[in-house]
């Protein structure tokens, strides 16, 4: 194994072990269930980064993944739960509300927990493969990649609110059952949901990583860096980056279903906008080109506004504040945090990190002008 | 044949208000490719603009654009000054910068001007409804029409017929080159930028007697302009009118047949396709590359 990949992984494991130790010191099951929600959004941050950092597909549209399967968690504990209206193994209380006399087919496999945990993930990565044929086999690329998944992201979002009989509407699905697989039940607020977290976002981060250092990673790294140029040597570069896509996705769907643990309902918003774009925020400050590093910036960034926006002297003005932070981190530090470490490091260590392929090998001015020239 | 015309006439104001919005953003990012993600919040403080000078100093609508414009194109031009310049080499990271701005821009008017819902007067003159075709509309809905239509001549003339446009299309087409000829891109890019900000001020101004005036209001204008300017073809002026059209006719239509929502759904699907097909847009204009 080479030094810098050693280094990487160490690393990486060092963080995962210390966010697997906070449940023994903290003790609070408040501060742990937010701690939860934190790590959760990491992963989805892992997320965007294999696919914006790695492959170079601005997905605008994360949060649809995440939705969906967040959607899938909260149909199967929903119908977990006793109804208050219709008795044991009736309708939901929406579709009660809502005049709804049968169980709709779709809500039907839903019943087995082995299917829903299935669909979490299924769902997301089939409408992500075929969102990414649609898209990549017509070689549409750049922003319009970005707008496409904005769109897509809206179009789902604006369905699942029209839908109210079905999924709740804007009021989502609410009053669920608690996760029990396996004899052991994941309370929102007990420790046991932190480690399945913790667990979550170690495994997400080292399959991702996993996948970046394979021949194939390798390859997405390159179409992210010159994609016509991967094409001349022969690659099918659309179906690579529909690989990168469904991953991802898949990915952002376990983080749907983690977050609808923690949180104890699903709504649209998580398939807003506002989170979409979020997810991006948070990969620019941790470092889109590292997976650990957007993994933080979610945590520290969401963290951050969790703090401010709980403290009295900045109540009113936390946003402003983030969002002055965030034109400085473009600014400043175009690789986000994770670049400002690695050159900490490489100024100590020296140039060690050598086995690291260079993430922009063509010179900055003609690599900028090109991505400008197919922006346009 | 009434409900007919009826329609036809809803789109093509939904059509005209989309253009208003959107026509800024085209100039900003097919000239200098800047991703401007608070446009939303330029159209924003054009509407709340409108509401101070009306409430404060006791100005009309009519009589206020040319101050609105003023002010939000001042403020466009700081925003390009202090941040945006430094970004035209890394458009995507224009993405980025821009969200925070819009983030500071919502959160300092609700600090400064509270949250919650305000009012901005429609002008007394065009408060009636007039009678097109024998189908009655609203006069300030015309007016909305007449006004953008005349705004797209402007910029036309501005891009075509003058020497700032001849300069600012030399820039597109290649700044380096451009620079060689002694253009001064840095200036002409910072005039630009301040002009698509005017231009979304006097959208949120005039779409501000129609709707309610809020923090949140840029959110949804930034996305549908973002569609239309994509939709049109990122370089063609003509195309951005022409998409308006399109897609505020059939919103018309399609919330017409359906509801609200639906439409919207449906509206956007059409786009994924046609960018899946076009995405150079429907109207690019040929150029090598």
């Amino acid at each position: 194994m080479k030094r810098g990949t050693a280094i990487q992984l160490g690393t990486y494991g060092i963080v995962c072990l210390a966010f697997l130790l906070v449940p023994s010191f903290v003790d609070d099951a408040f501060i742990l269930n937010k701690y939860a929600r934190y790590l959760v959004l990491g992963i989805l941050a892992v997320a965007l980064s294999l696919s914006w950092g790695y492959t170079g597909i601005l997905n605008l549209g994360q949060a649809m993944s995440f939705g969906l399967g967040s959607y899938c968690m909260a149909m199967v504990l929903k119908l977990r739960t006793v109804p208050v209206h219709t008795g044991k193994a009736g309708l939901p209380d929406f579709m009660v509300w809502n005049n709804v006399d049968t169980l709709p087919w779709f809500w039907e496999p839903f019943h087995s927990m082995a299917f829903g945990l299935f669909a979490g993930i299924a769902v997301p990565v089939a409408l992500a493969a075929l969102l990414g044929w649609f898209v990549f086999r017509g070689r549409v690329t750049g922003v319009y990649v970005a707008i496409i998944t904005l769109a897509t992201l809206v179009v789902v979002n604006l369905m699942i609110i029209d839908q109210q009989r079905f999924t709740g509407g804007f009021n989502g699905i609410t009053d669920l059952a608690q996760l029990e697989i396996f004899g052991l039940t994941f309370d929102a607020y007990g420790s046991s949901s932190y480690y399945l977290i913790a667990a979550a976002l170690t495994f997400c981060l080292f399959f991702a990583l996993a996948v970046t250092k394979s021949k194939a990673g390798l390859v997405l790294q390159a179409i992210r860096d010159n994609e016509n140029r991967v094409r001349y040597f022969g690659y099918d570069v659309a179906f690579f980056k529909i690989f990168a896509f469904s991953v991802s996705a898949g990915i952002a769907g376990i983080a749907g279903m983690l977050y609808t643990i923690v949180m104890e309902f699903a709504s649209p918003t998580f398939l807003g906008v506002q989170l979409s774009l979020s997810v991006v925020i948070w990969c620019a400050v941790g470092g889109r080109q590292s997976l650990l590093g957007a993994a933080l910036g979610a945590i520290i960034v969401t963290g951050m506004q969790g703090a401010l926006s709980e403290s009295e002297t900045f109540l009113k003005t936390w946003t402003l504040i983030m969002g002055f932070i965030f034109v400085v981190v473009v600014l400043f530090l175009p690789k986000g945090l994770a670049g400002v470490v690695e050159g900490l490091s490489n100024r100590v260590f020296g140039h060690g990190d050598s086995s690291k392929p260079e993430p922009n090998i063509v010179p900055d001015s003609l690599g900028a002008k090109s991505e400008a020239e197919s922006l346009r | 044949m009434e409900t007919f015309l009826a329609q036809i006439i809803t789109g093509l104001s939904i059509g005209s208000i989309l253009l208003l919005v959107a026509l800024g953003l085209a100039i900003i990012y097919g000239t200098t490719g800047v991703i401007n993600l608070a446009h939303g919040e330029f159209v924003m403080l054009g509407a709340y603009s409108a509401w101070a000078l009306q409430t404060f100093l006791g100005l009309g609508l009519i009589e206020s654009l040319v101050l609105i414009f003023l002010i939000t194109a001042a403020f466009g031009w700081v925003i390009e000054k202090v941040v945006i310049r430094h970004l035209y080499r890394r458009p995507l990271d224009t993405i980025l910068a821009t969200w925070g701005i819009g983030v500071m821009a919502q959160q300092a008017i609700r600090l400064s001007a509270g949250g919650e819902l305000r009012y901005v007067e429609m002008p007394s003159a065009l408060g009636s409804s007039v009678s097109v075709l024998g189908v009655e509309t609203s006069a300030f809905r015309i007016f909305i029409l007449l006004f953008t239509a005349a705004l797209f001549g402007v910029t036309w003339y501005l891009m075509y017929r003058t020497s700032v446009g001849m300069k600012l299309r030399a820039i597109t087409q290649d700044r380096e080159v451009a620079s060689c000829f002694g253009i001064n891109s840095q200036r002409t890019y910072s005039l630009t930028f301040a002009y698509g900000t005017g231009l979304a001020g006097l959208a949120g101004a005039l779409v501000s007697p129609l709707k309610s005036v809020s923090p949140e209001m840029g959110t949804t204008y930034v996305v549908d302009a973002f569609m239309v300017v994509v939709l049109g073809g990122v370089d063609s002026l003509v195309g951005t009118v022409v998409s308006a059209a399109i897609l505020g006719e059939l919103t018309g239509f399609l919330a017409f047949l359906s509801n609200d929502t639906i439409a919207k759904a449906l509206v956007l699907l059409t786009i994924v396709i046609l960018i899946r097909f076009r995405p150079q847009g429907l109207f690019a204009a040929r150029t090598r590359t």
